[in-house]
């Protein structure tokens, strides 16, 4: 069994992005209800949870987008904590949110989309150079069989449910995060695409890189096989497990898990 | 900023905000009377028939009432008799930088002119307050009959081609301030190309407001012979002076059979600066006009470009970028008028509004009877960056009979919250984030700019976009 | 004969019903007559008339209509056709009563009033005043609301309480009989919260080529949460004048729909006025026309969002033969810090024949920067394509082409949502179709 499951040991464990009894509301509403949570950097973990438990609000809470209240605890990277920057120093300190509906930006190219934010994470004054950039690019949309032509294209507009997702994942292998939470990743995926983008995760797995998958269905981790599996309900991980609570999960349905609720035992 | 955009054309308006002293030889004082008319006449040495056609513009201005009723109060503060209308100090432009007096050179190397017209440019003229200080074309294309120099000296040097058209695309009486320019102009360029010749390289003018209190009134005719074809652009800075400067061109394009024209401006005047300028083309047979315009400086712009499509099959086109900041007044649009069969007309506007800055779209499409096969698309999305930014659109059509089509299409839209959020959580800042969307609203009309204009002019957005945020 | 109503005071006195009090005269009717007087007629260069031909508008030598006699009115009885099943009616011959078929008791006692504009100011003085002509003329009018207010004397007042709901369409026929006479319908429909109505009007001539002046005035006043359905069918005669000004005021998630058909006239101006007041609110302003001759039909419409989270959506759409012609003004205007507005304005003018004109200037105005506002405005003609497929299928041309420019305007009328009265409008369309 893995140290980081259940209560976890913040002495031991400064590699992680690690979230400790969060509250979020939007508007006046609480969301997240003291929520904790440690994602060591090399481990993929997965949140399941019904509609509605707070999965969505917990990956933009994270992210610091402006609409999400944070009430109380705290959100540490790499025991850094990071709730009091704004979403683009979050970002720039290794911390990355594939978007469930990824934003259309008209008129901006993908190109030059990515080397913007490359370069804001370059020291003042320099930029990556062009031929390096277009050749790392070119080979990581090789692999999510992304035609060449995506790199003219404006961000996300116009692209499939499928489309958008990879070039998620695109993003991602460009960035290259420290930390990154998929939002329901395999929405609007058909299988094939589910194939790619998985793939796609699959290969940036490793030692430098921890994974937070929000998911509300197990088949996306057939194909991504987390190291642990957590349950949300209304705002909380109400249970963690291995990978076998998914199928659980998928075979009995979250009520299974709610009656089981009596007091939320790890939050 | 990167080495390879300094070397632009400079329309950066911090770096256009100096001025020198002035001493000027020729000063028609302060205030517009027959005396103002009759003294820039005579200066200029100008046949009888200009000084009557300046007389007669002087009356038809002073009868012509503000035009309040449709466009903004502000040019109600226009004080006219506090303006000067004729600052010069008698030289003629020279062909040789070497030549311009030391104080006007050092603005226009300032401005970054030499440099740009031996890296990329058929010719330049520039002018600074009313006459042009230098005018040069280069050899090859001077051989090959094209005539680019200022307007006073093309009325001297030819008038046969001159007087035929000047005055015949914008009447005198066309407007208030087409009256105005026609009673005082001076300075402006003059081009000619011979049939068949196509100037392969840009020609540039540049104009340059540097006295205080001062009106510039330039008066430009560009005439394409048959099958020829030319790009003219200019650029024009002013320093920030407190009080009010007025600048009020006409600009008058003649694009005879076959002939293509492609005109661009990139207005950066200072934010004291009304702008109120009349431009328009007549197109011939199967002539092509394009304007493309970029207004981002001034306090109040006015300016509707214009094709009189004429001949059968002819062309036109306004490509028009306006960026309102913080208390400026960007009142553009287009004007087209179908006056022959099977004529086509484009009009893509985009507009910017930041902080309270206001932006206007005023179009007029006039697709009159009898004729077939007319086309017009007008295409205007405004962006609103600020609670306090304001976007009007006022279109005009009329279409009459079968076989003609007009579609015209706006929309209003702003930089939503997610859009930002998504950039930022890239690790863009939030103003990266706003430039980068900015940039990509008008990036598909920045491509139809010049190389070397579209490179200045993405910077110079980012350049207002800042502060903007918030 | 009657002294011609733009050249004598006498006029106004001898209207002898005043609505607004027991005497002849009011007060304000006296006041709107100055007014009227007192205003100067359109010219050519006011922006609010631009491409108008307002040299038609001399409005000399009408005279106040006279009541028709009573085979008159049987004949205009029987030819008042309307919907099969309603709720109420009433028909105006010339600005008198002819005939008011009453509500259900049930709907009268849930406190309905359906009464003649002059009954109604008698007989519920405060409510009347409150609603009567309050949203200003601000599209050009001016002079013709005032026109209007010196001369009204016939109308239906339509008061609606708190959650009423009327499932039937209440219809209201306007005749005009007699050559150079003027009338001056009224219409004005208050909807409390949460009430529900249909009204339609019919503007009529009965004979269709005698010179006429009609001057209207339809204004809709919608509480929290009401639902509200104008119709109005301008079919005066040929060689009508016709003036016709709306505004409705839209509350908290009221819901208003309105449609003008403008059939007939020679010169048709309308001018429709949204006031998007309440949060929530909607307004949907739709109009077909069928411009012939040498009619001229000139719409100005002003989609007024004066607070945040309102909708409106205007479809305008103009078929156009002969030599008429048609204007199309609208404004969207989003006021500072009426944010998530959402505004739609459309024309489309199907032109039919080379002499025909169609103008447009649809406009916007924003001052609020979270909104989404789009307009457009198309002018063209039948699709050859779409000609030749219809005539392949053995269809004479003249058919084709009405066929075609019935389901152009067929798809306007489609937006209403109530099939009987959009069978209704497309058997008015067809009819003017088979003149």
């Amino acid at each position: 069994m893995r140290e980081s499951r259940g209560a976890p040991n913040y002495e031991m464990q400064m590699s992680s992005l690690s979230i400790k009894n969060l509250h979020v509301s939007i508007g006046d509403k609480e969301i997240i209800r003291g929520l904790t949570l440690e994602i060591p950097k090399g481990e993929v973990h997965a949140i399941m949870g019904p509609n509605g438990s707070g999965k969505s609000t917990l990956s933009k809470a994270i992210g610091g987008h402006p609409d999400y209240i944070v009430t109380g605890g705290e959100v540490l990277l790499d025991g850094d904590d990071i709730l009091g920057l704004d979403p683009d120093a979050r970002a720039r300190k290794g911390l990355f949110l594939a978007f469930q509906y990824p934003m259309e930006i008209p008129g901006v190219s993908n190109a030059n989309f990515l080397r913007a934010a490359l370069n804001a994470r370059q020291p003042e004054g320099e930029e990556i150079e062009a031929t390096e950039f277009y050749a790392q690019m070119y080979a990581e949309m090789d692999k999510l069989e992304m035609a060449r032509t995506f790199t003219a294209r404006s961000v996300n507009e116009g692209f499939s449910g499928g489309e958008k997702k990879r070039n998620e994942i695109l993003q991602m292998a460009m960035l290259k995060p420290a930390y990154a939470v998929l939002d329901e990743t395999d929405s609007g995926l058909d299988i094939d695409a589910l194939r790619i983008v998985s793939a796609g995760v699959n290969a940036l797995r490793g030692p430098n890189l921890g994974i937070l998958l929000i998911t509300h269905y197990q088949r996306l981790l057939d194909y991504i096989v987390p190291d642990v599996v957590h349950v949300m309900v209304e705002g909380r991980i109400v249970r963690s497990g291995g990978k076998e609570l998914a199928l659980e999960l998928e075979e009995r349905g979250y009520d299974f898990i709610k009656d089981d609720i009596t007091e939320p035992s790890l939050a | 900023m990167s080495t390879a955009t300094e070397n632009q054309i400079d329309i950066d308006r911090t770096r256009g905000d100096f001025s020198y002293p002035e001493s000027h030889t020729f000063d028609a004082g302060t205030g517009l009377t027959k005396g103002t008319v009759d003294y820039i006449s005579k200066v200029k040495g100008e046949a009888e028939w200009i000084r009557e056609f300046r007389h007669r513009a002087l009356e038809i201005f002073r009868s012509k009432p503000m035009p309040t009723h449709w466009a903004s109060k502000d040019l109600e503060n226009i004080v006219f008799e506090n303006i000067r209308y004729y600052l010069a100090n008698g030289q003629k432009p020279t062909r040789s930088w070497d030549d311009v007096p030391d104080d006007v050179k050092r603005t226009f190397e300032r401005l970054g002119i030499p440099e740009q017209e031996r890296k990329f440019l058929a010719g330049v003229e520039a002018q600074f307050d009313s006459e042009a200080v230098y005018s040069n074309i280069k050899a090859a294309v001077g051989e090959q009959g094209v005539i680019f120099c200022g307007s006073t000296e093309g009325l001297r040097e030819h008038p046969e081609i001159f007087r035929k058209w000047f005055g015949k695309v914008i009447p005198t009486g066309d407007n208030k301030f087409s009256a105005l320019n026609s009673a005082v102009f001076s300075g402006g360029s003059f081009i000619y190309v011979p049939p068949g010749v196509k100037v392969k390289h840009p020609l540039q003018a540049y104009f340059r407001i540097n006295a205080e209190n001062f009106g510039q009134f330039e008066r430009t005719l560009i005439i394409a012979d048959e099958g020829s074809e030319v790009m003219y652009m200019e650029g024009c800075t002013a320093p920030k002076f407190e009080t009010a400067t007025l600048h009020s061109a006409v600009v008058e394009l003649v694009a005879l059979k076959g002939a293509k024209i492609q005109y661009v401006t990139v207005q950066n005047w200072s934010a004291n600066v009304f702008n109120l300028v009349t431009k328009r083309a007549i197109a011939h047979e199967e002539a092509e006009v394009k304007w493309i315009d970029c207004n981002i400086g001034s306090r109040l712009t006015m300016k509707y470009p214009g094709v009189v499509l004429k001949g059968r099959k002819a062309r036109g086109e306004v490509i028009s970028i306006a960026l309102a900041s913080d208390g400026q007044h960007q009142d553009t649009g287009a004007k087209m008028i179908h006056a022959a069969a099977e004529t086509t007309s484009n009009i893509v506007s985009k507009s910017i509004s930041v902080g309270t800055g206001r932006s206007t779209y005023r179009g007029l499409v006039h697709i009159p009877k009898h004729l077939k096969g007319c086309k017009n698309n007008t295409e205007c999305d405004a962006l609103l960056i600020n609670s306090q930014s304001r976007t009007d659109t006022y279109p005009a059509i009329t279409v009459r009979g079968t076989g003609n089509s007009s579609q015209h299409e706006a929309s209003v839209s702003q930089i939503s919250a997610e859009q930002i959020f998504y950039m930022q959580q890239r690790g863009l800042t939030e103003a990266q984030a706003m430039s980068l969307s900015v940039n990509g609203f008008v990036n598909d009309l920045v491509r139809q700019f010049p190389m070397e204009y579209s490179v200045e002019l993405k910077r110079l957005i980012d350049l207002e976009m800042e502060g903007s945020v918030g | 004969m009657n002294p011609a109503i733009l050249e004598s005071e006498e006029v106004l006195t001898t209207n002898a019903a005043s609505i607004l009090s027991a005497g002849p005269v009011s007060p304000e009717q006296a006041e709107a007559w100055e007014k009227f007087t007192a205003l100067p007629m359109p010219v050519r260069t006011d922006e609010a008339w631009r491409f108008a031909n307002v040299k038609d508008l001399d409005l000399g030598g009408y005279v106040p209509a006279q009541p028709v006699d009573d085979a008159t009115r049987d004949e205009l009885l029987t030819r008042s056709m309307g919907l099969a099943s309603i709720a109420g009616r009433m028909v105006f011959a010339n600005d008198q009563l002819l005939v008011q078929e009453t509500l259900g008791d049930s709907l009268r006692q849930k406190g309905v009033i359906w009464l003649p504009l002059d009954q109604a100011a008698a007989e519920n003085p405060e409510l009347f005043r409150k609603h009567f002509m309050r949203e200003e003329a601000i599209l050009g009018g001016q002079k013709f609301a005032a026109l209007h207010a010196s001369q009204v004397r016939a109308g239906t007042f339509l008061y609606v309480p708190r959650g009423v709901e009327i499932d039937l369409p209440i219809e209201a026929f306007h005749w005009e009989h007699g050559a150079n006479g003027s009338v001056f319908p009224h219409t004005l429909i208050i909807a409390e919260d949460m009430a529900k109505v249909t009204l339609i009007d019919y503007y009529e001539s009965a004979v269709p080529d005698a010179p006429a002046l009609a001057c209207a005035v339809n204004d809709l006043w919608l509480g929290a949460g009401a639902s509200v359905t104008y119709v109005c069918v301008q079919n005066w005669s040929r060689k009508a004048h016709s003036f016709q000004l709306n505004s409705t005021v839209v509350g908290r998630d009221a819901h208003s729909k309105s449609l003008f058909a403008q059939l007939g006239g020679r010169h048709v101006r309308s001018e429709s006025i949204s006031h998007l007041r309440g949060q929530g609110g909607r307004s949907d302003m739709l109009a077909v026309t069928v411009a012939e001759g040498a009619q001229e039909v000139d719409a100005r419409t002003f989609q007024i969002h004066e607070v945040p989270n309102t909708q409106s959506d205007l479809l305008y759409k103009n078929s156009l033969d002969d030599t008429a012609r048609t204007i199309f003004a609208g404004l969207i205007r989003v006021d500072p810090g009426a944010h998530r507005t959402d505004a739609y304005q459309k024309v489309r003018n199907l032109l039919l024949s080379d002499e025909a004109e169609a103008n447009s200037a649809p406009g916007l105005e924003i001052e609020a920067d979270d909104v989404r506002c789009t307009h457009g405005a198309t002018s063209g003609q039948i699709e050859q394509e779409e000609l030749f497929y219809l005539l392949s299928r053995g269809i004479p041309k003249k058919d084709a082409q009405r066929l075609i420019v019935f389901g152009f305007l067929n798809e306007v009328i489609e937006r209403l949502g109530n099939e009987p009265v959009q069978e209704k409008l497309r058997e008015l369309v067809r009819a003017r179709f088979s003149e």
